[in-house]
């Protein structure tokens, strides 16, 4: 290092702007590709509706199905969003400020029912709590007669709600971790209530986290086609699947506008919410509160644990079990014998999505959380978009563009993997981003001030204090992969199975009880890739 | 009832057999060969596949209650045909579809030279992809596996189909084959009336669908799937039956009359059996499954005539446009029809067999004494206007 090169430095550091402008510049053409590349897929979309003659298009946009179908859909996801942060905030404040019993179990209870795939919790729900289920059975003898229906609204939002609130517990979780909790002790020393410390206090500081996690679980609820099918309520996503099953796909492309403008609704929403967050950082919170102590709240709070974990885990798996038990499905013989193929297909092919997802988050999220203008968290934005995109929407899409310009690469893992990373980007992102956020920019400054180059400073500077949150994407990324079906079965070659795509088939057939084992080992493989989650979070 | 149908099994087995002896050309080592995989393969020894002595009849042939006791099927066996011999790709509806995995890999075992690749997913789903494939310019299946008419009518009127083999359509009857030869079918699912038998007796249900929205005794216990293809179907072939806005009024009055939604027609025939339901509306088999996994459910069966609750749909086969395997995939639907591959469909998928030699389960009728409707079963691809029917009707 020159003293010319010393003194080049100094200089740039003279003026912001020109400090700012060229890392920043270069970021953002790359995260400006990256997130072009992920909507790409959108084009088919406008290609269809194109197709479309404009009169029918604004009739049907305009019909009664389609403003009722609408109405569901928004307060199918304002239902569970707000059940989600009701449900998850508490669970992340008991888990990480108090002193509740037990509370590493409790945080792995929590944040585990991200990994029961939210069409088999559904089932187990209408197995569970449907006419003639099994709380119908016990509560028969009873003399109960009728039980509350668990169709509809309720049992959608119900059955979302218990397998996505965990995002939010996760998120809100993370920021109370790297938030420093003298401040709180220092608001409690200025006579404020406990309540008063933490509205206005920890709830400030808090508040992009909660709304990070709230912005997934609405977008996902936007997205879904399982739960409300099988919880029979009517929203968006089932309409778009009964007009590609009418082999419409001109209407469907019209509907899956409305739904993008929705999501793009959310969107709006949320930045608003979390506009506050260029203050959200805080010096490194290593520095912990005092444990709140629960007192009489104990039993409660431990009820309160207890229930969702039931609710989420020990009732999903217990009627998987059941499902194993109960033989017999009236068909003799069964030819989908299981193979070890498939779990590596599933795994490998979440590990190539969470591997690309990550290091395309790294500098979306890094533009976002330092760029200098409101223009630099556009790429951020823009990935959520793939987020809130039904899986058979982008499935379609996939096939129509990938047989037309790049035939080569239809029906191949490639394009499979690629549909993985438009849908989950937005997870790997938000948590890179959360964690960078957490980081004090001094840090970068003296580095470069000590002649590092700015990449080198990030690589040794920033990039260790972020591993956690890169982490914590990555596994969100693979958890997720495990999951998702529609895409899935449209876009693998031929003859290339998946967990999801076997459970799928089996369950499909009536074939429960051969449904039963790989759901468990599904749950089981992706709860492992949870536990990591968690580990690396309390050693950081 | 079970002793008339296989008296009547027996006869149309013979005539069938007949017919092979007149149509002359290998007519013994027809008879010899049928035999031959009856007992096990030992006397079959006609130079067929390396593989033919290790698989018998007894392996396509399903077991239980419902399949006890029956006759050897007629029709061409599978020892009268060429070996299958190379690889080939398979598009294959999903659901019960997937059932036909059994048959594919059956086929694997007996000959060793022979591959499928299969892709599995909802019928519908698969003919839009095929469309989509064939539009732009190839597609990589070489035959289409459809658990409905409508699926393989809307790819047939796509213009992605090529020729099928004559051997194989002659062996089906007209109403179950496309007029043009585009398609053929493998197999019957007649739509039916599960009911559960503690609660009604079958003579208390109507014996045509337009008279279910009056009858008392189902008043508020009724089950339907209107998102289910097979339903989709039915609606399809009222309209047109008996038109639009009559089916419209049949949809509404049915929901004045009580009816509930499910997501498939299997949960509205187990809701019949656990009493959940009185009666439904479903594809026959699911009845059949019902009764042979739980044979003390009070699960019954019944016909409606002359309708469209009459119809009988079909799984079937076709080749896809540009296949380079062509004369595989011809070769593989004449397995599929052979009278080993249609036992198979009959007994462990309780399906209508197609070709008349082999005999459905139990005590079902036979498929010729089934009134279904006069309809051209390729017309069943407007799956859209149905689907613009049920919502416009509230049921979807």
């Amino acid at each position: 290092m020159g003293t010319k090169d010393r003194y080049e430095r100094l200089r740039e550091q003279a003026t912001t702007s020109e400090r700012d402008s060229s890392p920043n510049t270069l970021l953002a053409v790359v995260s400006l590709a990256i997130s072009l590349l992920l909507l790409s897929p959108l084009v088919w979309v406008f290609i269809r509706a194109g197709e479309i003659e404009f009169a029918r298009a604004l009739e049907l946009l305009t019909s009664d199905t389609t403003v009722s179908v609408t109405l569901n859909t928004l307060a199918l996801v304002t239902g569970v969003t707000v059940a989600s942060i009701v449900i998850g905030v508490p669970l992340a404040i008991l888990t990480v400020q108090t002193d509740l019993p037990f509370r590493r179990f409790w945080t792995i209870t929590s944040a585990l029912p991200l990994v029961v795939p939210s069409y088999i919790g559904a089932f187990a729900f209408v197995s569970a709590f449907g006419p003639r289920g099994v709380l119908a059975d016990l509560l028969s003898p009873l003399g109960v007669e009728q039980i509350p229906t668990i169709y509809g609204l309720h049992g959608a939002i119900l059955v979302l709600t218990l397998f996505t609130y965990p995002y939010v517990f996760l998120t809100t979780r993370a920021s109370l971790l790297s938030f420093d909790g003298t401040v709180v002790e220092a608001a409690r020393t200025l006579n404020h209530t406990r309540w008063e410390a933490f509205r206005r206090v920890t709830l400030p500081q808090i508040a992009p986290g909660i709304a990070a996690g709230a912005l997934l679980v609405a977008l996902y609820a936007l997205s879904d086609f399982g739960t409300p099918a099988i919880m029979q309520y009517d929203v968006f996503t089932r309409m778009i699947y009964n007009e590609f099953g009418a082999r419409r796909l001109d209407y469907a492309s019209v509907l899956s506008m409305l739904l993008l403008v929705m999501a793009l609704g959310i969107l709006a929403v949320e930045s608003r919410l979390s506009a506050g967050r260029d203050g959200a950082y805080v010096s490194s919170g290593s520095r912990r509160p005092g444990r709140i102590r629960l007192g009489y709240w104990k039993g409660p709070a431990l009820l309160f644990c207890g229930a969702i974990a039931s609710l989420c885990l020990v009732l999903p798996v217990g009627i998987l079990l059941q499902w194993l038990l109960r033989s017999g499905t009236g068909y003799s013989g069964g030819g989908f014998s299981f193979e070890a193929a498939y779990a590596w297909n599933s795994v490998g092919l979440a590990a190539a999505a969470a591997a690309i997802c990550v290091v395309a988050a790294l500098p979306i999220a890094y533009l976002s959380a330092r760029g200098s203008s409101g223009l630099s968290s556009l790429p951020e934005r823009a990935t959520y978009v793939g987020y809130a995109v039904p899986g058979v929407v982008l499935g379609l899409a996939l096939v129509y563009l990938g047989l037309r310009y790049v035939p080569f690469l239809y029906q191949s893992v490639i394009l499979l993997v690629f549909a993985y990373v438009v849908r989950f980007l937005p997870q790997a992102v938000g948590t890179t981003e959360s964690s960078i956020l957490q980081v004090d920019p001094q840090y970068i400054e003296a580095a470069r001030s000590l002649g590092y180059h700015p990449l080198s400073a990030f690589r040794k500077v920033v990039l260790p204090l972020v591993a956690p949150g890169i982490a914590a994407g990555a596994a969100l990324v693979f958890l997720t992969t495990m999951k998702e079906l529609p895409a899935t079965l449209m876009l693998r070659p031929t003859g290339f199975e998946t967990f999801v795509t076997y459970i799928w088939l089996v369950q499909g057939a009536g074939y429960y009880g051969q449904a039963a084992v790989p759901a468990l080992v599904l749950v089981g493989l992706s709860g492992l890739s949870m536990l990591v989650i968690l580990r690396r979070e309390d050693t950081s | 009832m079970s002793d008339s149908t296989d008296t009547a099994g027996r006869n149309v087995t013979q005539s069938r057999r007949r017919f092979l002896a007149l149509g002359g050309t290998t007519a013994a080592t027809a008879l010899a060969g049928c035999s031959g995989i009856l007992s096990g393969g030992d006397g079959g020894d006609g130079g067929t596949g390396a593989g033919a002595g290790q698989i018998s009849l007894s392996d396509f042939r399903g077991s239980g209650p419902l399949v006890a006791q029956r006759d050897a099927p007629g029709g061409t066996s599978i020892e009268d045909l060429p070996d299958l011999s190379g690889e080939l790709t398979l598009y294959l509806g999903g659901g019960e579809g997937g059932l036909y995995l059994d048959l594919i890999n059956l086929f694997e075992q007996l000959y060793p030279d022979f591959t499928a690749n299969h892709r599995l997913e909802a019928s519908s789903d698969l003919a839009n992809t095929i469309i989509e494939e064939n539009e732009a310019g190839a597609s990589p299946a070489d035959v289409f596996m459809s658990i409905d008419a409508g699926s393989l009518g809307a790819v047939a009127n796509a213009g992605a189909t090529a020729s099928l083999p004559e051997e194989a359509l002659s062996t089906v009857p007209e109403a179950y084959q496309d007029s043009e030869g585009r398609w053929v079918g493998i197999a019957g699912r007649a739509r039916a009336i599960p009911y559960n038998t503690n609660q009604i007796s079958e003579s208390d249900i109507p014996s045509t669908v337009r008279e279910f929205p009056e009858a008392a005794a189902l008043e508020d216990s009724m089950g339907w799937a209107p998102s289910y293809g097979a339903f989709q179907s039915f609606v399809t072939a009222m309209r047109l039956i008996r038109g639009d806005d009559e089916t419209r009024a049949w949809l509404q009055a049915m929901q004045d009359h009580g009816i509930t939604t499910y997501d498939d027609e299997f949960r509205v025939s187990n809701a019949c059996a656990d009493g959940e339901l009185t009666a439904g509306f479903a594809n026959h088999y699911y009845t059949l499954r019902v009764q042979s996994a739980r044979e003390s459910a009070p699960i019954g069966l019944a016909f409606t005539e002359g309708d469209a609750g009459a119809l009988v749909n079909v799984s079937g086969l076709e080749i896809i446009d540009g296949t380079d395997s062509a004369d595989l995939a011809s070769n593989f639907v004449r397995h599929v029809l052979s009278a080993e591959a249609q036992e198979f469909f009959a007994t462990r998928t309780f399906a209508y067999p197609m070709i008349p030699g082999v005999a459905p389960v139990g005590d079902l009728p036979r498929i010729d004494d089934l009134n279904p409707p006069d309809i051209n079963l390729t017309e069943l691809a407007d799956v859209a206007g149905t689907v613009d029917l049920l919502r416009d009707a509230g049921v979807l």
